[in-house]
């Protein structure tokens, strides 16, 4: 469950929003960053810290795409397809992280160290194509640029 | 043009820099003015929302009620998810405080004490620079209690979203600021009257909401004088696609489509002629490359074409773009995005980019390309929220401009493909269903 | 008031109503899904779209207010052209499986259907899936293919029962209703979402697969379960009641029943326990008999013992009827002043919805009809004492099961003579001396009040032998109308059960008292000439939904 640090974290959240409810998208961050996905166990646990029946927060957790469900791999690449990014080849940028990950979208690798995700437009059609891991963005990328990247990561 | 929003000035999104090129003076001279001065003065800018409906920003600050016993709102919206739009990222990055500074002047002019800037959840690296940038704020005493010993005080807070287009419509937007699934409300009421935990709210673009120091600071009159005057002032212009320096250009509204294509983003790759352009985000409905002379970036005059500003998020495809693949992509995140809320947009949706599929596959069929507008016109203006439309637009815009390209993917066979399978799909299609 | 005029006709309508309101108070029904006059405004389903001059948009009636001049067409080809395109939207991913759903004969989706739909299908792609035939609670199965995602079930749950088990998961056309893992659906009124649900999403485990609805009867009674007397309807087919639903008024229950009541309230009916017929201990053992033998009986036992030494006890779970000609035999007939009845109180078992401690559905109205001790006569309690004693020494007792209570029970034991009336073998039954059969609520007219003092009326609804259903009145499904004598179904149990004011009706009339009743509604009008609080009352003006009785009007819940 949320750790100590964490729980003090809520404490400040909360006081943001008229009812503490709506600190729940927020907490539900605080969670993943802290678990990687939300379990429900976290489920009950922020629920309950919240006043918000389990539902609700099953819910909510299904409703928004990067509320990790189920555990994700240690490198979680999310590639954008969308029509930017389509025009400027990245397909190929699929294919590459497919070959090298072992995983194809909505899949983890064997090993556990990549999941890959295709996703919806990110924000970023002036670097098309592009990929996400984590919080950082990796744009004008080609097939050859992909693998260097990924061959970076250990 | 000078640039305003996105100025040539290094590490302007530091505090001491944004200072010492007159940052935060709007604010000073907005809480010397009266609040109703300030809207006043944006009402007569002409300043209309960058989010996309192109509303006029200084009238929908006058709904908000004056004599109301509950707590105002501001939400500004920095969901930022529709294809092809990358602009309000630039805003977090470059020029941070001026977003936070229109947001403390907006607040000034309607009474609000509390905001809340709503970012896409991918946006996680975005969101530290703009909170970087709001901690030091806070620290000047620019935003909280006080502020500049004025007697007003207002908070502002960043509320991140968690992967969900729908949040940048305005309703649900709210509802997820409440802690709830972003599910679009029905109007009315309006936010106005009824917006988050039900009381008056306004909702305001995240580079709406950056005009408003530049407005203060150096008058409507001055301000309405940039660019096309009844759309008028700076605008972040994305273009992505078949370009040679995609990317996001500051512009004064009513600069030329082509000037931008090939002026500002340096022109298609291989000199190869522009077939289509969506012009303000996949939404919009797309032109073809053949009718872009003389169109501007402006309200009027791409309603004159055909289509809308929307986010300003121009896509550019060449004479050698598959376009039907073009269309299911965008089809397929307009279901992959709708709510599920309403009936139309999600059984319509999902229809639309099935037959679509069909049709990048070469398994069309001439009556599907009618059926496909049908669907489109069943979905448009019947739905909750403006998804429903942002679906349909696509598709009724490309069939109307583009019908040769379903055609020539419509199936060979007459009957569609043989293959068993393809199950009863053809077969079905004389079938009645009896109920 | 506004003035404004839907499909060319002008109304007076309140500022705050919405036009679906309007217009259905004014007897036009705009078709919806989602919208419930007693669930919030979801304005999901968009079936309501209506045309409103002067704006551009087609709107929903559900959620629009009504404002002075609105000109509203509901019928126009805009209006049905969206209809249309509503109905098509919500059926490409139904499974259209109306031959194996229970909805089918009473689902809006079917319906509606025959008046906005194309008759074909233009869909031609793979339909989304989702689970089927899913728990959600143990009286609720769901099916997630045939549900249309209007949330009414949601909204219930939270608005009306207080407990929000229910949400959408997922999103877009994959959203699902879920419960939390490990949760579910189980409040006392989860039912009601089955009723609600306007396709076959959610279906009654108790009923799923019983009967297709236009096979059955339905009559509308008054729930037994407990003082609420929430008002129902009993669905019947082959003699047999199938389910209850509730049945909406305003001033009892709503829309709404609890599950304990639709549940548990009329299985006795159809159950292996119905006593038969009248019987008589012969040797130690209950001995069927004919009416004339075992009412014989009664009366010559009960004319053996002396006033002071008879106790009569009348019942919370009988008719007003029953009980008023109960009381005239005991005081008229046996002259005695000990009468009561047992009250079956369940102490905090209650709630601010509609579930009462008292378990019994017509306590307030035995009280009012005189079912309690004369001047110097013994209540329930000194009445068991008595017993003990040895001071009362016959029992003459109408349908209850007073020897369920073990302190009962063993009063009962010491008794000299003891008659009750029964409708079901029970702990009471098996202690009697003679059993009269009883018709249950579901075989008679006639009227329970419940706490609040509103009298209302039950029906018969399955027949016993001495009646039949055409010429007795009952309500008719189109088999019971259309069934040839060779047909199989009509032919449903019977018994050789009487109501009880007719059982004591014959016990004074051979006891030398001259009760000439034929029909409840001739004691009712006796009880309404008698009894002040039914002044002026009579089966007419009880009607579908009840009345107050005058003098305790005021009494509060």
């Amino acid at each position: 469950m949320l750790t100590e640090e964490n729980l003090k974290k809520v404490d400040e959240l909360r006081k943001r929003y008229p009812k503490s409810q709506a600190a729940l998208l927020p907490v539900l961050w605080i969670a993943q960053e802290q678990e990687g996905w939300i379990s429900e166990d976290m489920m009950r646990h922020i629920g309950t810290m919240l006043n918000l029946p389990f539902g609700h927060v099953l819910g909510v957790v299904t409703f928004y795409t990067m509320y990790n469900s189920a555990p994700k791999g240690k490198y979680h690449i999310e590639i954008c397809t969308n029509v930017s990014c389509m025009l400027r080849g990245s397909d190929k940028i699929l294919e590459a992280v497919e070959h090298r990950c072992g995983a194809k979208p909505g899949q983890t690798s064997a090993d556990g160290k990549w999941s890959v995700s295709e996703v919806e437009c990110m924000g970023a059609c002036g670097g098309a194509p592009m990929l996400a891991i984590g919080e950082e963005y990796y744009e004008n990328l080609t097939p050859d640029k992909t693998e260097r990247l990924l061959e970076s990561l250990k | 043009m000078e640039r305003y929003i996105l100025p040539e000035i290094p590490d302007y999104h530091k505090l001491e820099v944004y200072e010492q090129h007159g940052g935060y003076a709007a604010l000073k001279k907005a809480l010397g003015m009266k609040p109703e001065e300030v809207t006043d003065e944006v009402k007569k800018s002409n300043l209309r929302g960058r989010g996309g409906a192109c509303f006029p920003t200084g009238l929908k600050w006058t709904f908000m009620p004056k004599q109301t016993t509950k707590p105002k709102y501001l939400c500004v919206n920095g969901d930022e998810s529709e294809p092809g739009t990358f602009k309000d990222r630039q805003i977090f990055e470059f020029n941070p405080h001026l977003l936070i500074e229109g947001t403390a002047i907006a607040c000034c002019a309607m009474g609000i004490t509390t905001a809340y800037i709503y970012i896409r959840g991918e946006y996680g690296k975005w969101i530290k620079m703009l909170q970087k940038a709001l901690d030091d704020a806070y620290v000047k005493g620019y935003v909280g209690e006080n502020i500049l010993g004025s007697g007003f005080s207002t908070n502002i807070y960043l509320h991140k979203g968690a992967g969900a287009y729908i949040c940048g419509e305005e309703s649900a937007l709210m509802n997820s600021i409440e802690g709830q699934r972003g599910y679009p409300r029905v109007r009315p009421p309006f936010p106005a009257q009824n917006g988050v935990w039900g009381c008056p709210t306004t909702i305001n673009n995240v580079e709406t909401i950056s005009n408003v120091p530049l407005i203060i600071n150096r008058g409507w009159e001055w301000y309405s004088k940039i660019g096309s005057p009844k759309h008028p002032g700076p605008i972040l212009v994305g273009v992505s696609g078949h370009v040679n320096k995609p990317g996001v250009y500051e512009v004064a509204t009513g600069e030329l489509l082509t000037d931008l294509i090939y002026r500002y983003a340096g022109g298609i790759p291989g000199d190869t002629k522009i077939k289509a352009l969506i012009p303000g985000g996949s939404s919009t409905m797309i032109l073809r490359g053949d009718a872009l002379e003389g169109v501007r970036m402006d309200a009027e005059s791409l309603k004159a074409a055909g289509s809308s500003v929307g986010t300003a998020g121009m896509i550019v495809m060449d004479e050698n773009t598959d376009l039907i693949r073009v269309i299911t992509r965008i089809a397929k995140f307009y279901y992959h995005e709708s709510c599920g809320q309403c009936t139309p947009c999600r059984e319509g949706t999902g229809w639309l980019w099935k037959i679509l599929k069909r049709f990048e596959t070469g398994d069309g069929q001439t009556s599907d390309i009618d059926l496909l507008m049908d669907i489109a016109n069943n979905i448009e203006g019947n739905t909750i929220c403006a998804l429903g439309d942002a679906a349909a637009w696509p598709v009724q815009s490309m069939i109307r401009r583009f019908r040769d390209e379903f055609e020539k993917r419509v199936s060979k066979t007459p009957n569609g493909s043989p293959e068993p399978s393809d199950r009863n799909r053809h077969a079905e299609k004389t079938a009645t269903v009896s109920l | 008031m506004a003035k404004i005029t839907i499909d060319g006709n002008q109304f007076e309508a309140d500022n705050k109503r919405t036009i679906i309101e309007a217009a259905r108070e004014n007897g036009i029904t705009i078709p919806h899904f989602c919208w419930h006059p007693k669930l919030s405004v979801s304005g999901n389903c968009r079936m309501c779209l209506v045309e409103v001059e002067k704006l551009p948009k087609l709107v929903i009636a559900c959620s629009t207010q009504v404002a002075e001049g609105m000109i509203v067409h509901t019928n126009n080809e805009r209006v049905e052209n969206a209809r249309e395109a509503v109905m098509e939207f919500l059926l490409i991913n139904h499974p259209l499986d109306c031959p194996i759903c229970d909805e089918a004969g009473e689902c809006k989706l079917q319906s509606y259907s025959y008046k906005y739909d194309q008759g074909y299908s233009r869909f031609q792609e793979d339909k989304v899936h989702k689970p089927k035939r899913v728990e959600l609670g143990p009286r609720v199965i769901f099916d997630a293919e045939r549900c249309i995602l209007c949330s009414r079930c949601i909204r219930f749950c939270a608005e009306v029962a207080g407990v929000p088990q229910l949400q959408f998961v997922q999103r877009g056309d994959h959203t699902l209703i879920e419960t939390f893992p490990g949760e579910s659906l189980d409040n006392p009124y989860s039912m009601n979402v089955v009723d609600i649900c306007p396709v076959g999403a959610l279906t009654s485990r108790d009923f799923r697969f019983k009967s297709r609805v236009w096979e059955m009867s339905f009559t509308e009674s008054i729930c037994q379960g407990c003082a609420r007397g929430c008002n129902i309807e009993i669905g019947a087919r082959n003699n047999e009641i199938l389910r209850l639903t509730p049945r909406q008024n305003d001033e009892v229950n709503s829309y709404w029943m609890c599950d304990h009541g639709r549940l548990d309230t009329f299985k006795f009916v159809n159950a292996e326990t119905r006593i038969k017929a009248p019987m008589i201990r012969k040797d130690g053992a209950l001995i069927e008999v004919g009416w004339d033998e075992a009412i014989a009986k009664v009366a010559s036992e009960l004319k053996s013992f002396k006033k002071a030494e008879i106790a009569a006890v009348g019942s919370a779970f009988a008719t007003n009827e029953d009980n008023y000609v109960f009381q005239r035999f005991a005081r008229e007939i046996l002259g005695t002043k000990n009468v009561d009845f047992m009250r079956h109180v369940v102490e905090g078992d209650e709630d601010n919805i509609l579930i009462r401690a008292d378990k019994t559905p017509n306590s307030t109205g035995a009280k009012e009809l005189g079912i309690a001790p004369g001047e110097g006569g013994m209540g329930f309690a000194e009445i068991l004492h008595g017993i003990k004693e040895g001071k009362i020494k016959a029992l003459y007792a109408l349908e209850d099961d007073l020897a369920a209570t073990p302190e009962v029970a063993e009063a009962i034991a010491k008794l000299e003579f003891f008659a009750v009336h029964a409708s079901n073998e029970n702990a009471t039954t098996h202690s009697a001396d003679v059993v009269l059969a009883s018709s249950t609520y579901a075989e008679k007219n006639g009227t329970v009040t419940n706490f609040r003092h509103r009298v209302q009326r039950v029906r018969p609804a399955v027949t016993t032998l001495e009646q039949d259903r055409a010429l007795d009145g009952f309500e008719m499904s189109r088999w019971d109308k259309f069934a040839a004598q060779n047909d199989t179904w009509g032919k449903g149990p019977r018994r050789d059960a009487r109501a009880s004011w007719k059982i004591v009706s014959s016990l004074a009339t051979l006891m030398g008292a001259k009760f000439r009743y034929n029909s409840a509604d001739e004691i009712f009008n006796e009880i309404a000439q008698k009894v002040e609080a039914f002044k002026g009352l009579s089966y007419l003006k009880i009607g579908k939904k009840g009345a107050q009785l005058k003098a305790k009007a005021s009494v509060a819940a």
